[in-house]
């Protein structure tokens, strides 16, 4: 008997082993939980939000947006200042005398670099178009593709370094000639644009655009002999090879751990850093998100999606009920949300945040003349579409099933959050019209409708949404349903081969312009999920392509938007999206309510903890009477 | 013996070729791209072919061959031999490159994880996964066995009752449910340990705790079946008749017995717990290979499912072997 405890022995010592091998790092100033571990540290590659927010923090763009001003204000970034031509094409920006996290300093190169990176088919950027912003990039990246194609016709069966080499070259070279970047000195770029972009300037500070230190990066660079392609040996983006341009610099990596920063010493604006090191660990489970800040190991948990959220939300709103008198006093100053819940009394139930978000959930309507089955789409009529529209009471969808503060949303874009763009005032639950339209249409009382199909993914609560529309369309309109549940991979093919009648979808809106939600909708444009296809719609959009007077462009987007969700409906708005954060504002500062979730945080700083300012952030106060989204 | 170990390790590579090829058909017809963000954008066309192109996504056989001459390391001696490794290492650092890195059996890069190489993302998540196996493993084995034993004493006490009761609890009770209990008792009501909890010796003890329960429950119910036939056999009786000591008479001549059908169940039961729980893992935030199996899944990143899958196809092989051995060691009368 006792020989067989030796191997178990020999187990035991080899956890003890492992355990010991891996010793956790001391805690961090400031800890929080980003939404998903990072897919990619590559700036040109990136496209989920928790990428781009650990990029904001290491890296810096061109410009970026104050996310303490109330109109996000773009203000100066790696370029200290820039000239805009009157005709909005030329752009140019003057460099500050910046260094990398190497020492090494920031060039107009390093930019471009990064640029060229971005526009080649080879590196796959999601964001590709937003540099094709810029004159002869879609021009570079075709020539590109077709340079490949060619090589790998000649080279497939025998490789070919030399070639290779000579591509690269070549296209090096091709850069220069199509692309209308330029360095005119070794502090200044000059930019020039396919079509005046008024939005450009928010662009630009977008993480497609970070640079990249070419004298570090290119040596990570291969060639593939037998197709010519380009590729970066992933360890670039590995500390300590990977060196950036930011407040922080990536300390340590550890894959589906924990992400470690640590300030820069060579950052330019050092007062601005209110911490000197940072972690984010991965953790995925929304319970166990929640749990780890009430036990302290996290300071901020970006996105707040436990099943409990919803009792949350209730508890801060009994909160500011029981404190009315004080709360209403503040509020009644125009201050920050934020700094409201600093200044009332301590209680954990005020560390829930609730900020309205650039991001509406809708469904599709399949628009295509014929259904996937051959049979003729009444959806295809948009007296339909808008029938069934104003049969929703969107209302028992916000307040009664999602419970966490969203407004019901009437059109696409969130109103309010372009400043001058005057949203039109959409449609609302009117179920006799609703009656009449459908009838007009061909199907009184649903007599002859064929039975719907809603196409939706198993989490995220679709079901119990898709539940509500089936049963106002039932109760108004006589329409029958069925609900379609798919894995979200199977789902994204359905959508795209138009594979479906009705389905959830959501948009968030990248830039600060209304064409950011109207392009999708625009005939054939890749995520035009709804086969939608209107001829004046898209007239509309690229007048205001070419329109140069601002307000003249945004009266022409309301008009397209106009179109959108008070006549031809080729989707039907629900609710305007929140975003929802944990912390105490009593403990932290620096976290920003930006709608689009963007967030400097070096400017995060702890109170009391002898580093930074310690000085309160917040968004100016707003004059009363000014509009403000109310606070759930 | 080692005829035995020698014909096990010639076998895994088939067995390996065969999970392989039944992995990659099934996972290749997983719907979907797996190079797009499930909520987001969806890229340019030019963009996704070029991606496809340079991941072999376009042909199946295509991927089907370059992976296997990736994965066996074939490819690595085929480049070491004929000198194209070492003529690359000096191009690359004749152009002031960094050496391009070389991995004998490269299982290829994360398609969902464009920074990660399958074999960097293994490498960190499985030590932590077999640590926390082999806790729960010699948890569940400290457990299930007392709780057996003391079952069989007396079968159909109260203590056998209980015992039964509890095991029965511990199969049926889904680990989230456990999980998320425990957490909520010792960190969040108590302040003991910690979210996420890895890294410190003492956090291994509450998701082991979890992850063994199961495995206690069936170890104590196999333990106290083989217990209780042991305990009724003629050499048990004659040992009693010599007035031999009743611990002595349980635990080294009826238990020595009564242990094989759990070390048989301790094969499987171990690569299974090693390789990781997606559940447990979730729960208690631990960086281990569990969440891989699902996630790889579900976003279809090929390579990782495979790699995945062959790390688990091997452990089973492997601890199958190791149980094996361990079963002749124990009783030489097996052949």
């Amino acid at each position: 008997m006792l020989r067989l405890l030796i191997p178990f022995a020999l187990l035991a010592a080899a956890i003890i082993a492992i355990l010991g091998a891996d010793r956790p790092l001391p805690r961090a100033d400031f800890t929080f939980i980003n939404r998903g571990d990072v897919t990619t540290l590559d700036f040109q590659q990136m496209s989920w939000q928790q990428d781009n927010r650990v990029a904001r923090i290491i890296a810096e763009g061109l410009v970026a947006a104050d996310v303490f001003s109330h109109d996000y204000t773009i203000v100066p970034a790696a370029a200290e200042r820039w000239e805009v031509s009157p005709d909005l094409r030329t752009y140019t920006f003057h460099l500050r005398d910046a260094k990398w996290s190497n020492g090494a300093p920031v060039k107009p190169g390093d930019f471009l670099y990064a640029w060229m990176r971005g526009l080649l088919p080879d590196v796959g950027a999601d964001y590709i178009g937003f540099i094709q912003h810029i004159k002869g990039g879609r021009a570079f990246t075709d020539w590109r593709s077709a340079a490949l194609a060619d090589f790998a016709r000649k080279h497939a069966e025998s490789p070919d370094p030399a070639a290779a080499d000579d591509l690269w070259c070549e296209t090096k070279r091709k850069f220069s000639e199509l692309v209308s970047a330029r360095a005119t000195d070794d502090r200044t770029i000059v930019i020039e644009l396919e079509r005046p972009t008024p939005y450009f300037l928010d662009i630009v500070g977008f993480v497609s655009f970070f640079p990249l230190c070419e004298s570090v990066v290119s040596r990570y660079e291969s060639l593939d002999p037998a197709s010519g392609r380009i590729k970066w040996n992933q360890d670039w983006t590995k500390p300590p090879n990977f060196i950036t341009n930011g407040p922080f610099k990536v300390e340590s990596w550890k894959f589906k751990r924990d992400l470690r920063l640590r300030r820069n010493p060579y950052y330019w604006n050092q007062s601005a850093i209110g911490v000197d090191t940072m972690s984010i660990p991965t953790v995925e489970d929304p319970v166990s998100s929640v749990m780890a800040f009430e036990t302290g190991a996290v300071d901020w948990v970006s996105d707040v999606l436990a099943p409990f959220r919803t009792e949350m939300v209730a508890q801060k709103s009994d909160f500011y009920k029981e404190h009315k008198a004080e709360y209403d006093a503040l509020n009644a100053q125009g201050l920050d949300p934020i700094e409201i819940d600093r200044r009332l009394p301590p209680d954990p139930r005020k560390n829930i945040h609730v900020f309205p978000a650039f991001g509406t959930y809708f469904w599709n309507f399949n628009c295509s003349r014929t259904l996937p089955d051959g049979r003729i789409n009444p959806l295809a009529d948009p007296r339909v579409r808008r029938a069934l529209a104003l049969a929703v009471d969107k209302h028992a969808i916000a307040d009664g099933i999602r419970r966490v503060g969203e407004h019901v949303a009437p059109t696409l874009i969130p109103p309010h959050s372009i400043s001058n763009y005057q949203s039109p005032k959409g449609l609302g639950f009117n179920p006799d019209e609703a009656r009449r339209l459908l009838a007009e249409a061909g199907y009184p009382d649903g007599k002859g409708f064929i039975t719907l199909d809603l196409l939706i993914t198993k989490d995220g609560g679709h079901e119990l949404i898709a539940q509500t529309l089936a049963k106002d369309w039932q109760r108004i309109l006589g329409i029958n349903t069925t609900i379609s549940v798919q894995e979200v991979k199977v789902f994204r093919e359905r959508l795209k081969n138009k594979n479906y009648m009705i389905s959830r979808a959501s948009w968030f809106g990248d830039y600060g312009d209304p064409t950011t939600f109207l392009e999708t909708c625009r005939t054939d444009d890749g995520n035009n999920d709804r086969a939608y296809s209107s001829p004046k719609f898209d007239a509309l959009l690229d007048r205001a392509a070419n329109e140069s007077d601002p307000a003249a462009r945004f009266r022409i987007l309301e008009e397209a938007e106009r179109l959108l969700v008070e006549e031809d409906l080729p989707l039907l708005p629900i609710f305007y999206y929140v975003n929802m954060y944990l912390f105490d504002a009593n403990k932290v500062t620096g976290i920003s309510s930006h709608p689009r979730g963007i967030q400097l945080l070096y400017h995060v700083d702890m109170f009391n903890d002898g580093k930074g300012s310690n000085a309160p952030l917040a968004l100016p106060p707003l004059k009363p009477g000014t509009h403000d989204e109310p606070s759930p | 013996m080692l005829g035995l170990i020698i014909r096990r390790l010639i076998q895994l590579p088939i067995i390996l070729a065969v999970i392989y090829t039944l992995t990659l058909t099934l996972a290749w017809r997983i719907p979907g791209n797996p190079l797009e963000n499930p909520e987001g954008r969806r890229p340019a066309p030019e963009v996704v072919a070029a991606m496809k192109a340079q991941y072999r996504l376009d042909s199946f056989w295509s991927f089907y061959w370059s992976y296997l001459d990736n994965a066996s390391g074939l490819k690595y001696l085929r480049d070491s031999f004929s000198g194209r490794a070492a003529a690359q290492a000096l191009a690359a650092e004749s152009a002031g490159h960094a050496p391009p890195t070389r991995i004998i059996f490269d299982l290829g890069p994360s398609l969902q994880y464009r920074d990660q190489r399958v074999n960097n993302i293994i490498a960190s998540a499985l030590p932590v996964s077999m640590a926390l196996g082999a806790t729960a493993i010699l948890i569940a084995l400290v457990l299930g066995i007392a709780a057996g034993v003391a079952g069989a004493i007396k079968p159909n006490s109260t203590t056998d009752i209980l015992t039964l009761a509890i095991a029965l609890v511990g199969i049926s009770l889904p680990t989230f449910v456990i999980g998320a209990a425990l957490l909520l008792i010792f960190p969040v009501l108590l302040g003991w340990g910690r979210i996420p909890s890895w890294g410190r010796p003492v956090d291994i003890i509450l998701p082991a705790i979890t992850l063994s329960l199961p495995f206690a429950a069936y170890i104590a119910r196999l333990t106290r079946l083989g217990m209780i036939e042991q305990l009724q056999s003629d050499y048990i009786r004659t040992a009693r008749a010599k007035g031999v000591s009743e611990p002595a008479v349980l635990f080294k001549h009826a238990l020595k017995n009564a242990f094989l059908p759990v070390l048989s169940y301790l094969g499987p039961a171990a690569a299974f717990a090693m390789t990781g729980s997606f559940v447990v893992e979730r729960v208690f935030v631990i960086p281990g290979m569990g969440q891989h199996f699902v996630n790889a899944v579900q976003n279809k990143d090929l390579f990782l499912i495979i790699g995945v899958v062959l790390i688990y196809a091997s452990m089973l092989v492997l601890f199958n072997l190791i149980v094996d051995v361990l079963y002749r060691w124990v009783d030489p009368r097996i052949e």
